[in-house]
């Protein structure tokens, strides 16, 4: 029984990390209508970035935060415009270009961090996060409580930006029917743009805190992508609020899988899982829409 | 002789209620036009009828079978043909593929000398080789035609096919009406023109708010106050 | 950015026709007057090019990017590993056939649901099975594990350079008649420019698709099998890595997405920029970089491929016309023999 109340717990706070990592994954959806095969590579990013900022700087992995925010929104930032325009451009099959074109994005980002800093896994040390909290017999990392936290902050912040402020109304305009956000005045460019760097940017933070939690090595970005994808499929593309449930859901899933079957099998159970989950429920958790 | 036999057919999203209770039938060679204020569920209604849509209850017969749930390649295959409110042509692919596609299923063997023809009924034949994104929007409607004749259907449903297009091409859309019209095939219409209509339907069906308020001839149908009131709401004159 | 119907043999200048001849011909001899070093290129060349063929059937004719073909590939490569180790000794032609089978009832087995989503969900399910077949073979005893296998040597480079063309050719020719000369061709491409259309017309949209997904999956299997005898060694990292899937991509967008021959070239082209890189910078993980951001180029600026850059439309549908040629008396669907017009028209769109 302790075994199975540990498991649960591991599993909520890995899943915290898991909604960190898709919340803005789901927003640039709704709004973009592409796939980022690119998501994993984010978080890779933030990760790297986090190391590096402690090693050859020295600053303080939280500190990292908002530096990687930033910059990486910037890159964001500037990728958005390419991303829109090959997505509304009159290509013959231009969801697939889009697609293609994010799939050079993490090939690139792949090839470039695998030069720079080759296979060996890296870690970004944490010195505030160290410690465990031993609650009831159960063990809670405290590192792990930060990500969860973190999912929830950024989770709140992301739902007050949305229903609260008027740039959230906008994109959430967008993302029901751009043509007509577009005729209200909503300037459809430059708000997609904006959300897909705000996605990278929310995306790479989370990258500093999964870094904290898993060493990481330029190849598992491919498991954060499919993880990412795996949750906001669950939640119904584009709901961010099911992006909370789906997300708790897949660290639960993995976290029992790890305990009861075995580390290896986390990849082929969840692909499976995810597959039967498409079959029965194509819309995800997401209510029945038009 | 009864093509096709609608009753109680009903369909939601989420909590918005497209079409309810709707009941009517269509006899052999009849043009019918549906007519009714924008978001009264017409376009929804010609999804349901040609599969695209699958009803939440009710009955839907083709030819005395039922085809609720039926997929819609197969229904396509029991006769019926339609065009789309926003046209759906095969846009990487020439006038005269979209035309060979079109009838990929049927008869094959004369699709090449048929679709020549088509093209020429629609004054097409200078695209014949252009691809299909290269037309313009009534041309798109036009060969939305061409593929409805190319299938020999027994009933066709017509989303808007002449909204929005120049005379000329609207005048040899409605020569490809009469024609099908001729072959004595059932035709559903979906029209905001009231003068197209008038000239082509046998009668009309009026729908507002996802319910068939009005049935009758058009002279009856545009008399009618009921319908006079969904178009214009309450307004005394 | 556009995809082509091919047109005939008939199409041809007598200038293209002559180049496509003496192009052919090379081809067959190579063997006979070349060195082992450029019998080696030439027979990856044509491997590739039939890689990019597969990858092409999957994508630019049924509009489904897959991310994990790899994957195909590599079951092809291990059932002739496997059926060739000392205690089953098969004849190596033999083993051909079972990769195939069972990369294509793969194929017919995951693509019957997957194919039913949207294009997002298929990328990102293939990209996950192909990782979780490599998963799989690193596991699993009966392939070896991360170890691999070995195959029996077979050192005649012209024996490999046959096979390979041979394979390669006849792919080449069962696409182009399934795909440019039958009705499988028009309901494929139909289903991919506007799949509710196509269902309205008649077609059995789930069914074309998985055919073309199986078609897709088979071919890869094939030339994997080649491949493993090929190099007489096999792990998960030779045969069941990324990268292969990410070349085919990067072959197919830069030759010319949906055209018949434009993986060809793109093959050749990218096989001979990858031997410079690796000239040049040694087999670095700056190639990744390298490709990646030659794929985001082709996207934004050559979305139609190279074949859309060869001067005037002969010239462009000249290696399709060839197959027309040869092809073009045996089998023709299209009712009458007027088809063959020179498609001049045919310009990129904006």
């Amino acid at each position: 029984m302790d075994i199975f109340i540990q498991t649960l717990v591991t599993g909520l706070l890995i899943g915290g990390l898991y909604v960190a990592i898709s919340m803005g994954f789901a927003l640039s959806f709704g709004v973009l209508d592409v796939v980022d095969l690119a998501i994993g590579m984010w978080v890779v990013l933030g990760a790297y970035a986090a190391v590096v900022g402690q090693q050859a700087f020295g600053i303080e992995p939280l500190l990292m935060l908002p530096v990687v925010f930033v910059f990486f929104g910037f890159v964001g930032w500037l990728i958005g415009p390419f991303i829109y325009r090959v997505r509304t451009s009159n290509y013959a099959l231009p969801a697939l270009m889009a697609l293609a074109f994010t799939f050079g994005i993490e090939t690139a980002i792949r090839g470039g961090l695998l030069a720079t800093f080759g296979y060996t896994p890296k870690s970004v040390q944490a010195d505030l996060l160290q410690g465990v909290w031993h609650v009831m017999g159960i063990s809670i990392p405290i590192v792990r409580v930060a990500g969860f936290v973190f999912a929830l902050v950024l989770a709140a912040a992301l739902l007050i930006f949305l229903y609260f402020t008027r740039l959230g109304l906008a994109i959430r305009a967008m993302a029901q029917n751009k043509d007509s956000a577009g005729l209200m005045g909503v300037n459809v460019k430059r708000m997609s743009t904006l959300v897909y760097a705000l996605y990278v940017g929310v995306t790479s933070m989370a990258g500093v805190l999964v870094g904290a939690v898993y060493s990481t090595t330029p190849q598992v970005g491919l498991r954060y992508t499919l993880f990412a994808f795996f949750v906001v499929v669950l939640a119904g593309m584009g709901s961010v609020m099911g992006v909370l449930v789906s997300g708790l859901i897949l660290g639960i899933l993995q976290a029992f899988v790890t305990v009861y079957v075995g580390a290896n099998y986390t990849l082929m159970t969840v692909f499976l899982v995810l597959f039967l989950i498409l079959l029965l429920l194509p819309n995800g958790l997401a209510r029945r829409t038009a | 002789m009864t093509v096709l036999e609608v009753s109680a057919v009903r369909r939601t999203f989420g909590g918005l209620v497209a079409v309810q209770g709707i009941d009517f039938t269509i006899g052999a060679g009849e043009v019918v036009g549906f007519i009714g204020p924008n978001g009264s569920g017409k376009s929804t209604l010609f999804n349901l009828l040609t599969g695209v849509l699958k009803p939440d209850s009710g009955n839907i017969r083709l030819f005395g079978e039922d085809i609720v749930g039926r997929p819609t390649h197969l229904i396509a295959r029991a006769g019926v043909a339609r065009t789309f409110q926003i046209p759906m042509l095969f846009w990487n692919m020439t006038l005269l593929e979209n035309l060979l596609a079109a009838t990929v299923e049927e008869n094959w063997s004369t699709a090449q000398s048929r679709a020549e023809q088509v093209l020429e009924l629609l004054e097409l034949q200078h695209m014949t080789h252009h691809q299909a994104r290269d037309l313009s929007g009534g041309q798109q409607r036009l060969l939305e035609m061409g593929r409805i004749l190319m299938r020999d259907p027994k009933v066709v449903f017509l989303d808007e096919v002449a909204a929005g297009v120049h005379p000329r091409l609207r005048e040899i859309i409605l020569t490809a009406i009469r024609k099908l019209r001729g072959q004595g095939v059932s035709i559903c219409v979906i029209e905001h023109d009231m003068e197209l209509t008038q000239s082509i339907c046998d009668r009309m069906i009026v729908m507002d708010a996802g319910k068939v308020i009005a049935e009758g001839p058009f002279e009856t149908v545009t008399a009618d106050p009921t319908v006079m009131k969904a178009y214009l709401g309450d307004i005394t004159l | 950015m556009t995809l082509n119907q091919s047109a005939g043999w008939r199409g041809l200048g007598v200038v293209s026709k002559v180049a496509v001849i003496i192009l052919a011909v090379i081809c067959v001899s190579l063997p006979f007057w070349a060195g082992p070093y450029w019998i080696r290129i030439g027979t990856g060349i044509i491997m590739w090019a039939g890689l990019a063929l597969s990858w092409n059937v999957i994508c630019g004719y049924a509009g489904y990017i897959s991310f994990g073909h790899v994957a195909f590939f590599g079951i092809g490569a291990y059932s002739t590993a496997i059926l060739m180790q000392p205690e089953y000794n098969w004849n190596f032609f033999a083993t051909l056939p079972v990769g195939a089978v069972i990369a294509g009832g793969l194929a017919a087995i995951v693509g019957w649901p997957v194919l039913k989503l949207r294009g997002a969900y298929f990328a990102i399910g293939t990209w996950a099975l192909g990782e979780a077949i490599r998963e799989f073979a690193t596991v699993v005893p009966f392939t070896g594990g991360s170890y691999g296998l070995s195959l029996p040597p077979n050192t005649s480079s012209a024996f490999f350079y046959f096979t390979m063309l041979a394979a390669t050719a006849l792919a080449y020719l069962i696409c182009y008649v399934l795909l440019e000369r039958s009705r499988f061709g028009y309901r494929v491409k139909a289903v991919r420019d506007s799949e509710i259309a196509a269902r309205m017309q008649g077609i059995n949209a789930d069914r074309v698709k998985i055919q073309a997904f199986v078609l897709s999956a088979i071919i890869p299997a094939v030339l994997g099998g080649i491949n493993a005898y090929w190099i007489t060694f096999i792990n998960p990292d030779s045969v069941l890595n990324t990268i292969f899937t990410d070349q085919m991509v990067v072959m197919v967008l830069l030759g010319g997405l949906g055209t018949l021959w434009g993986p060809a070239l793109g093959a050749a082209v990218l096989y001979f920029l990858s031997q410079q890189f690796s000239a040049l910078f040694g087999s670095s993980t700056w190639y990744l970089v390298f490709i990646g951001i030659l794929v985001m180029a082709v996207v934004l600026v050559l979305p139609n491929g190279l074949v859309s850059l060869l001067p005037g439309a002969r010239k462009r549908g000249v290696l399709n016309q060839v197959i027309g040629g040869v092809v073009g008396g045996i089998h023709q669907t299209k009712p009458s023999a007027g088809a063959a017009t020179p498609k001049e028209a045919r310009h990129d769109s904006p």
